[in-house]
């Protein structure tokens, strides 16, 4: 499997997370959504995970604080992550 | 022809900065670290152009030419990252990186500082353009292609200039700074999208604080 960078992993939880709050499944993602896609141990998904939800990008259902749903400014660093990706990538590099 | 080169590289240099304070990626703080410092050096060579004696002229053209060969580093260094697994290499592997200096001693003239970094910025700016062609073949994306012929042209144009050294006062030294400016003009080409479609990266630098 190809090497992939801290914030790519970042970006697949959060879009994870975006799927699983917007797209008619309103009712979050949980643990075990977030691990199939990010593909991370869980000891380092937990930790990133409660990174996010610090800095505001990730959060928790308030009924239910085992699932997470994406914020508005996780949306915000995922357009900006899709830009800059591209940016990138011209160069031949990972963002 | 340095004003353009100082702007294009200073705007390019802007649009990664902002990419790095949105969200916090390393590589885009090499790509900021690169183009800052090629921006500050042709700053520096414009300032040569106003120096008021030979020697002060000689002394900033180096100091400038030595600041875009930083920019040039990290642009290779953020490749080498990618392209070399450190991690899972054998053992003694890494030891013949120690090697390279005494390739580069047979090709670096020794007896000019402002030759020898022409030809370290000729190195790593060939093995740049070489890596990029490579992402092309795999990506086929014409941003990608635009972008390893201009670092191509770069790497041309520092071939152009070291030729001024053997043959001093010749076209080449003109030849190298026209080529310098097309192979900035390629780049700069992709970029200009991301900056209309950004407004020049003007994203929430709050976006991803505290990652």
């Amino acid at each position: 499997m190809a090497y992939r960078t801290h914030v790519s992993i970042i970006a697949d939880i959060l879009l994870t997370a975006k799927e699983y709050s917007y797209e008619g499944r309103d009712n979050g993602a949980t643990v075990t959504n977030l691990i199939r896609r990010a593909n991370v141990p869980y000891q380092r998904l937990s930790s990133i995970v409660s990174q996010l939800t610090r800095s505001g990008l990730l959060q928790t259902i308030p009924d239910n604080s085992t699932k997470y749903r994406i914020s508005d400014k996780g949306i915000e660093f995922l357009n900006a992550y899709t830009d800059f990706k591209d940016f990138a990538e011209n160069f031949g590099l990972k963002v | 022809m340095d004003l353009l080169g100082l702007s294009i590289s200073a705007f390019i240099g802007r649009f990664a900065f902002s990419g790095y304070s949105s969200i916090g990626s390393p590589t885009l703080l090499r790509l900021t670290f690169a183009f800052c410092a090629i921006a500050v050096g042709f700053a520096i060579l414009l300032g040569s152009l106003f120096a008021g004696s030979e020697q002060y002229y000689r002394l900033m053209l180096t100091v400038g030419l030595g600041f875009q060969a930083i920019g040039y580093f990290f642009i290779a260094f953020s490749h080498s990252l990618k392209s070399f697994d450190f991690v899972r290499r054998p053992k003694g592997y890494h030891m013949s990186f120690f090697f390279a200096p005494l390739v580069t001693a047979f090709i670096i003239p020794g007896n000019s500082i402002e030759h020898l970094i022409r030809s370290i910025s000729f190195i790593l700016l060939v093995y740049v353009s070489i890596e990029t062609m490579a992402s092309y073949m795999q990506t086929r994306k014409t941003s990608t292609l635009l972008l390893g012929s201009g670092l191509g042209l770069l790497a041309t144009s520092e071939l152009m200039a070291w030729y001024n050294f053997i043959f001093p006062g010749s076209i080449f030294y003109y030849i190298a700074i026209s080529i310098k400016v097309a192979g900035f003009a390629m780049i700069f080409i992709p970029f200009s999208r991301f900056g209309m479609k950004s407004g020049l990266g003007r994203v929430n630098p709050q976006v991803g604080s505290g990652i």
